[in-house]
This record gives structure tokens, C-alpha cells and sequence, in this order.
């Protein structure tokens, strides 16, 4: 048989038509898979660990899986208006005792998702069990505590014998999740399946996707979404395809170009809300050359954050403090390191580093493929300190070699001299940051040891009231973390999601969780 | 009989230290290059002292001789070893301490996690290739047949620009096109096999060129080998001299090429096409634990990978050997 070209686009069309009609006729059309209302899909960035105990991890992915199925004493929806307000989940009514005590009243007639009545003794059974400075997690807690159990609705947190007051559970109570005593007699099965009283309820893993159904006797009405898979889908350009072609929902930490380029469609609908994230360039301040003040100004002085944010787009908005604006006490420093070059070459002259002269080589280490923009901003800040006489080299890293390298190992040194670091956290408790990360005992990544830091930090954590507190913190201690940088807060993160245009009701925390009890897909 | 004996017995001790050296490679790469799994295995807040405990526990801290050797002891029993991250429900993981400290009980078992992803990767490999030849065999076949002339033009223009073509971009535009624009077809993750169909259209624009070439300059050789021109004057039809002679020939290099160079591609292409569809096979596997060194998975993966490239190289040259005898390995 003599082949023309005829002949051959002829077989090949039919061949292609064969084909799709095949495809077609092997599975349901991809836009309408997960359309029946009742079952959302949720593309997730990052993974859950391989425990399901609150305490056991400090890990951001499933504390936003975690925040659907359990409850917590109180609520913050931490709007930049209004951070500091708080709304009753568990508990109804809370109040200061004394210094030491802090007494909640708890809701009645809530049961966990095992059938188990919520009492007194869940919140004594979680809050003495994950608050031992063991439980990893147990860095979300100001310290130990004692609970009383006043009688089965009211119970009192009890500080005094570990020394700090109870005021700072005023806003962490709305981070820590409440477990059911049972399983927390019990950590083998606390650790299988999380057991709460949110509006979910956990019912299987399949590899990579969580299943979570309603919960039917949900305090606060049944969910209008009865089936949500948590999907983990580490590629952003699949999340964002698999939303294109109906197959998802809701995603998140999208890219600022993607998220762009999503806003034109039609099916669409981009949401972004000011986290509770600041992007941090820690300096290690336990090695020459940042172990010296001067020189960390200088290096701070020599940043124009303004080209930074201009390169970070839609996932940055300017702030000028050590903690996010939806934090407790946040306000913007008047002496935050501006951009002053002639500042910058002051400071190295006094240091005994003239223009940059006699300076080792600066490491400066970022991760690429989880934040967005790191590299690019990188690239520009690493040229800035070059234009001051900075002899620094970036290096890029992958997430996991990246998070290798953040905190400091057991000899207190960690590697290179600047790193490149977000901080998240729940609640707008702003100790969750500053603790952590700038008092001596703690340190993690930059290892400042500055008597006078820990002094303030102490005493805005002493205070005896709110309103002493947020005094000491905007005029005490946020000023002197301007002043000594162990780090500079570069900008606060903006997280960017998108989701079908049929979701309607989802309510975004800012540290990531999603309050989907209200949801419904239309 | 005493030829295959022979030849088996041979190849597969040459295979045995292939793999080993692989292994050890692989081994010693992870352990070199930055990022200790340890900070991942437990979390990102775990004091120093318990991290250094815990990778000691652990064997981490062993040195690399002494790890490798366990670690071979292992795989002679059959046994891969634990995953450091996922958990026993498969799902990936990030790091968390049991109320007791690390247990690896509470991790998966390597070689479930391989089974159960396996399958899907099988499938969609021999879609791939299905589709594969699909294009090449019309395109190679009469691009040989027809050398010089628009055919042989046409097999060339298909093969320079699917090769020129980056399979992460034609992943993305398929998927827009055939799923998010048309709605034809599911192409994220896996509910069935409908969704095989784009990831391995992606895999055949990917291992379609080195075929279409491989055919087509294997069939005009043929065609001007001295046995077509003596066929053809002994009164055999064309039809039966390239049927039966002509292709037959042609099949050896396309099996060399197949064992040499294909299962190597559809490999790397594995890996890139299940990252980008999300799809629950060995490359997705094997991407996620490269992401979070897990290295027990990687490992056995490679161990497998080569495994299976020698394994398919040695069947590629004895079917070689059999079908022509002048071939000798």
C-alpha cells in the first residue's frame, strides 16, 4: 500500500480521536469529579508528621490540619484592627484570678468525636501533659502549669510555681489544641488519631490525602461540607492546575506571579490575608563579625527594604518591628533600621572595618522552593552589603538541607553568618516570636546573649496586667530589638490562596489554619 | 541451554557488583551532601543533645563503612528498612517525638511503600510506552521505508521538535489544554486510570524521538543490506521481504536501544512526569524522600532502579542473541 500524505494525516486522526475517545470513556471528566457539593478538596503545601499528637511536633502543615479537629479554650481571629480580641470557643468566660491564676469557664454539652463528654479534666489532662518542657510543642507554652479543677466547667490555670504569670495564657489559650484526657492516658492511641471537639472529625490516611468528615454533634452546628480531603501536593504549579481544572478547591502559598495570573479567572476567586509570619535575616551573634553590635547595624543600615518588598510582590507587606501587626503590642519602631549608607560606612569605621576592610567572608544562607522570592531578594540584599564593603556569598539551598542548617547545634554555633528564616505562630501572643528567638536561654538561630534583651523580655512577660504589658513591649522591648538587631525583621508575609468561586463562608487565621465550619460549596 | 546457563550466570555476577557499587555510591552521597535527616526526623525545634542521641540511636553517626555494611546486611535479608519520615499509614511526614522518644516502629516499612507505589508506575511506564510506539512505529517505519522523501522529512521534524520539547512544559500545557480548558480529562493524582492518560502522553513526547530515528535508520539500513536486493530478485514480493526479513532485523538495535537508553529515560521521566500530576508511583515516592532525606527510601530505590537496568539489559542482549546468532555478549 503506497502511503501519501493523505493517507497518513488521515490514520493519524483517527488515531488521535481513538485515543480521547478512549480517555473519555475510562473516566469521568476531570472538571467534574469532586462536584457534589458536599466534598471539598484542599491542595496542601506542606505534609502532616507521622503522629498525631498535638505536642509531638511544632510542624506549620498539621497544625492547619489539627486546627479542624480539635477545639481550643478561646479564639482569635487576629485581625490587623483588632488582634488582641478574643472569642469564646470552649471556654464562654475567662478572667484574671490573681498574678498567678487564670479561671475559665468551660462550655457544657460538648462532646469529643469519640462520644466522650468535654470536661474539666480534659483541659487539666492536655495543658500538664504538653506543656512539660519535654513535649516538643511545648515551646507554644509560656511554661509549665498547674490546673485546678474548680468543679466539671471551670477550671484555673495555675502559674505561681514556676515563676512567670498566668496573663500569658490571655492569648495563647487560643493556640493550644484540647485533648481528651482518655488519650492522653493513653499516648499510643494519642499519637494514631487525633480525637477533638472541632467541626471535623478524622477518618482515615491514604498516602498522601487525609479524609476528615463532619462532625455531626459539633457545638456550633453540623458543617455544610461533609467530606474534606487534605491533599498534600507539593508542586505549586500542580496545585494550581488541579484548581484550574476543578479537581481542587482551595490551595495555598501560591507565588505571587500565580496568584496574578489566577485573579483573570472566571472560576477563581484569590484571597490574601496579612500572616502571622515575618521574614527574618538572623545574624549569628555569637561569632565575629556580627557579635559586635555596630557591625549589625551597619549590615541593617545597608538594606533597602523598600527594593526588597518591591521584589516580593503580593507576599510582603511593610512592617518595622521584630513581630507581625496582627501580634499583641505590635507597633511600628521609629528607630527600625532605615537604609542609610552613610550610616552603614560609620558604624563599620567605628567597628575597626573601614568601608568593609578587614572583614572575613559572610555566608549568607537561604532556602529556595518553599518561600516565595527568597532567592531574588537574596540575590538583591547580597549585592547591598556588597555596595558597603560586606565580602558576602549566598548560598541557595533546598528546604531540608536549608533546615538543617537554621539552628545552632549543640556546641551553640551554627553555620554562616546570616540566615534567612520565617517565623509563624498561632495566637497573637508575641513571646511565641520574641522568646525563642532572642532571649539567652533560647536563641535558637542567632544565638544573641545580651543581658539587657533578657531583662525586657522578662519584664514585659512579668507584667501584671495587659495594658502594662503592651507598654513595656512598644516603648521597652521592641525598640531595644530595633536598636541591638540580632536579627532584621525584613517584611511581614502576605499568603496568597486561591479557591473556586462555589466556596463561600472560609475563614483564614493567619498563621494558616482555615475555619471551614461555616463553609459551603454552592 | 548451556549458552543461557552460561550467559546468566555470568551477567548476573557482572549485575551483583554493579548494584553494590550503585548502592554504595548512593549511600555515600547522602551522607556527604548537607542536610542531616535527623533535624527533619524529630522537628525543626528539637533541642541539640536530643538530636545528636537519636541519629547515635540510630546509627547515623557510625562511620560510613560501618553503615554501609549494616545496611547490606539488611538488603541480603530482604529487608529494606524503615522510612525516617513516613509514617505507618504511608502518608509523607514531617518531623514529631513519640511521648517515648523517636520509635521506628511507628514508620513504614520501605518495601510496603515501594509495592504499593510500584504498580502505579508500572502502569503508567507501559502506557508511556504504548503510546510511545504508537507514534514512532507509523513515523520510523515509513520514514526508513521512505528515506529521502517527505516521510523520512516528517519522522525528522516530529523527533527534533518532541525532543527540543521539556517535559515539565508539555506536562503543563497538556494538563491545561486536555483538563483545566477542555475538561477531557483528570490529570492530577489518581482515582483511576483515567489519569494515567496525560502523564503518559507526556512520557511518549518524551521517549518517541530515540524510537522514531532508531526505526528509521534501522529499516533504510536493512533496505539497502545485500539480502533485500537478493530477495527481491528471488521473486519475494516487498510486502514479504519487509515483514518478514526487513523488520525482523531491524527489531535488534531498537531492543539494544530499548535496554541501553529507553529504560533509562522512562526512568528520569518517571520521576519529573509523577511530581508534576502528583501521582502516587515510585518517582513521586522517590522525589518527596530526596525533599526530606529519607534516606532508607532512597536508597532502596536506587538498589531497585539499578536492579532493574541491569536486569533489562541482560534480557535485551539475550533476546539479541537469539533472535540474530551472529550476536555474541
Amino acid at each position: 500500500m503506497k502511503s501519501t500524505r493523505r493517507t497518513f494525516l488521515a490514520g493519524a486522526s483517527a488515531l488521535g480521536a481513538g485515543t480521547l475517545l478512549i480517555a473519555a470513556g475510562t473516566g469521568r471528566f476531570g472538571t467534574a469529579w469532586a462536584q457534589d457539593g458536599k466534598t471539598l478538596v484542599f491542595a496542601a503545601a506542606g505534609t502532616v508528621t507521622s503522629s498525631w499528637d498535638p505536642s509531638s511536633h511544632t510542624i506549620a502543615p498539621q497544625i492547619t490540619a489539627e486546627a479542624l479537629v480539635f477545639g481550643r479554650l478561646t479564639k482569635c481571629l487576629m485581625k490587623p484592627d483588632n488582634p488582641g480580641e478574643i472569642l469564646p470557643d470552649l471556654a464562654l468566660e475567662w478572667k484574671v484570678i490573681d498574678k498567678f491564676t487564670l479561671e475559665y469557664k468551660l462550655r457544657q454539652g460538648v462532646k469529643f468525636h469519640d462520644g466522650k463528654e468535654f470536661k474539666a479534666e480534659d483541659v487539666k489532662a492536655t495543658y500538664e501533659y504538653a506543656s512539660q518542657p519535654s513535649r516538643p510543642a511545648s515551646a507554644w507554652y509560656p511554661g509549665q502549669v498547674e490546673v485546678e479543677i474548680v468543679d466539671d466547667y471551670t477550671v484555673r490555670l495555675k502559674t505561681e510555681k514556676f515563676g512567670y504569670p498566668a496573663l500569658n495564657f490571655w492569648y495563647v489559650s487560643a493556640f493550644l489544641p484540647i485533648l481528651s484526657a482518655k488519650d492522653v492516658a493513653d499516648p499510643n492511641v494519642l499519637k494514631q488519631r487525633p480525637n477533638g471537639t472541632g467541626a471535623f472529625r478524622y477518618a482515615e490516611t491514604k498516602g498522601d490525602q487525609i479524609v476528615f468528615k463532619s462532625n455531626d454533634t459539633f457545638y456550633d452546628g453540623k458543617p455544610e461540607i461533609e467530606t474534606l480531603l487534605w491533599t498534600y501536593v507539593p508542586d505549586a504549579n500542580t496545585r494550581v492546575l488541579g484548581l484550574l481544572n476543578g479537581q481542587y478547591h482551595l490551595t495555598e502559598r501560591l507565588e505571587p506571579e500565580q496568584y496574578e495570573s489566577l485573579k483573570a479567572q472566571a472560576n477563581i476567586v484569590t484571597n490574601s490575608s496579612l500572616s502571622s509570619e515575618n521574614k527574618y535575616l538572623h545574624f549569628r551573634c555569637n561569632k565575629p563579625p556580627f557579635d559586635d553590635v555596630r557591625v549589625r547595624l551597619a549590615a541593617a543600615h545597608a538594606i533597602d527594604r523598600d527594593q526588597v518588598l518591591a521584589v516580593v510582590g503580593e507576599a510582603a507587606k511593610a512592617s518595622s518591628s521584630h513581630i507581625s501587626p496582627v501580634k499583641f503590642g505590635y507597633v511600628d519602631v521609629p528607630n527600625y533600621p532605615k537604609y542609610d549608607p552613610e550610616l552603614c560606612q560609620k558604624l563599620l569605621a567605628e567597628a575597626g572595618f573601614p568601608k568593609g576592610a578587614g572583614l572575613p567572608e559572610l555566608e549568607y544562607i537561604t532556602s529556595v522552593g518553599f518561600y516565595p522570592k527568597t532567592r531574588e531578594y537574596g540575590e538583591l540584599i547580597t549585592a547591598m552589603l556588597q555596595e558597603q564593603g560586606f565580602p558576602v556569598k549566598l548560598t541557595t539551598l533546598e528546604p531540608a538541607a536549608w533546615e538543617e542548617q537554621i539552628y545552632r547545634r549543640a556546641d551553640g554555633q551554627g553555620p554562616g553568618h546570616i540566615i534567612d528564616v520565617g517565623w509563624i505562630t498561632g495566637s497573637p501572643e508575641p513571646d511565641l516570636v520574641l522568646r525563642p528567638n532572642y532571649h539567652s536561654k533560647f536563641a535558637l538561630i542567632n544565638g544573641i546573649n545580651d543581658a539587657e534583651i533578657d531583662a525586657s523580655l522578662d519584664k514585659e512577660r512579668n507584667a501584671g496586667s495587659t495594658e502594662e504589658r503592651l507598654k513595656v513591649l512598644q516603648e521597652e522591648t521592641l525598640p531595644l530589638l530595633a536598636a541591638k538587631v540580632p536579627s532584621l525583621s525584613l517584611f511581614s508575609s502576605v499568603f496568597l490562596r486561591a479557591m473556586s468561586k462555589n466556596l463561600e463562608g472560609a475563614y483564614f487565621y493567619p498563621n494558616g489554619p482555615i475555619d471551614l465550619s461555616k463553609a459551603k460549596l454552592s | 541451554m548451556a549458552f543461557a546457563i552460561e550467559f546468566f550466570l555470568r551477567r548476573i555476577s557482572q549485575g551483583l557488583v554493579i548494584v553494590i557499587l550503585v548502592a554504595f555510591v548512593i549511600f555515600t552521597l547522602l551522607r556527604v551532601v548537607p542536610g542531616d535527616p535527623i533535624r527533619i526526623i524529630l522537628g525543626p525545634m528539637t533541642p541539640a543533645s536530643v538530636l545528636e542521641e537519636t541519629a547515635k540511636n540510630l546509627g547515623l553517626r557510625d562511620p560510613l563503612l560501618v553503615q554501609f555494611g549494616r545496611f547490606m546486611g539488611q538488603v541480603a535479608t530482604g529487608d529494606l528498612g524503615r522510612s525516617f519520615i513516613r509514617g505507618v499509614q504511608g502518608g509523607s511526614a514531617g518531623g514529631s517525638q513519640d511521648a517515648k522518644g523517636y520509635n521506628p516502629e511507628s514508620r513504614a516499612s520501605v518495601a510496603e511503600l515501594i509495592g504499593h507505589a510500584l504498580p502505579y508506575s508500572l502502569q503508567l511506564a507501559a502506557l508511556g510506552v504504548f503510546f510511545a510506539l504508537l507514534i514512532a512505529v507509523p513515523l520510523g517505519l515509513a520514514a526508513g521505508l521512505r528515506a529521502g522523501k517527505w516521510p523520512d522529512r516528517l519522522g525528522l521534524y516530529v523527533s527534533s521538535l518532541f525532543v527540543s520539547l521539556p517535559n515539565i512544559w508539555v506536562g503543563v500545557v497538556l494538563i491545561f489544554l486536555l483538563s483545566a480548558k477542555t475538561g477531557l480529562l483528570p490529570a492530577i493524582g489518581y482515582q483511576g486510570f483515567a489519569y494515567t492518560i496525560i502523564p503518559a502522553m507526556v512520557l511518549a513526547i518524551e521517549l518517541s524521538p530515540v524510537m522514531i530515528r532508531a526505526i528509521s535508520v534501522s529499516v533504510a539500513a536493512n533496505l539497502g543490506e545485500v539480502y533485500f536486493d537478493v530477495g527481491m530478485v528471488r521473486g519475494l514480493s516487498y510486502r514479504t521481504m519487509v515483514g518478514k526479513h526487513v523488520l525482523r532485523n531491524a527489531a535488534v538495535p531498537l531492543l539494544n536501544l530499548f535496554g541501553a537508553q529507553m529504560i533509562g529515560m522512562l526512568l528520569g521521566g518517571l520521576f519529573v512526569v509523577e511530581y508534576i500530576f502528583s501521582y502516587p508511583g515510585i518517582g513521586m515516592l522517590t522525589i518527596n524522600a530526596v525533599f526530606q532525606r529519607d534516606f532508607p527510601i532512597i536508597q532502596a530505590v536506587a538498589i531497585l532502579a539499578s536492579g532493574a537496568l541491569v536486569a533489562i539489559n541482560m534480557l535485551v542482549d539475550f533476546a539479541s542473541t537469539t533472535i540474530d546468532r551472529r550476536l555474541k555478549f
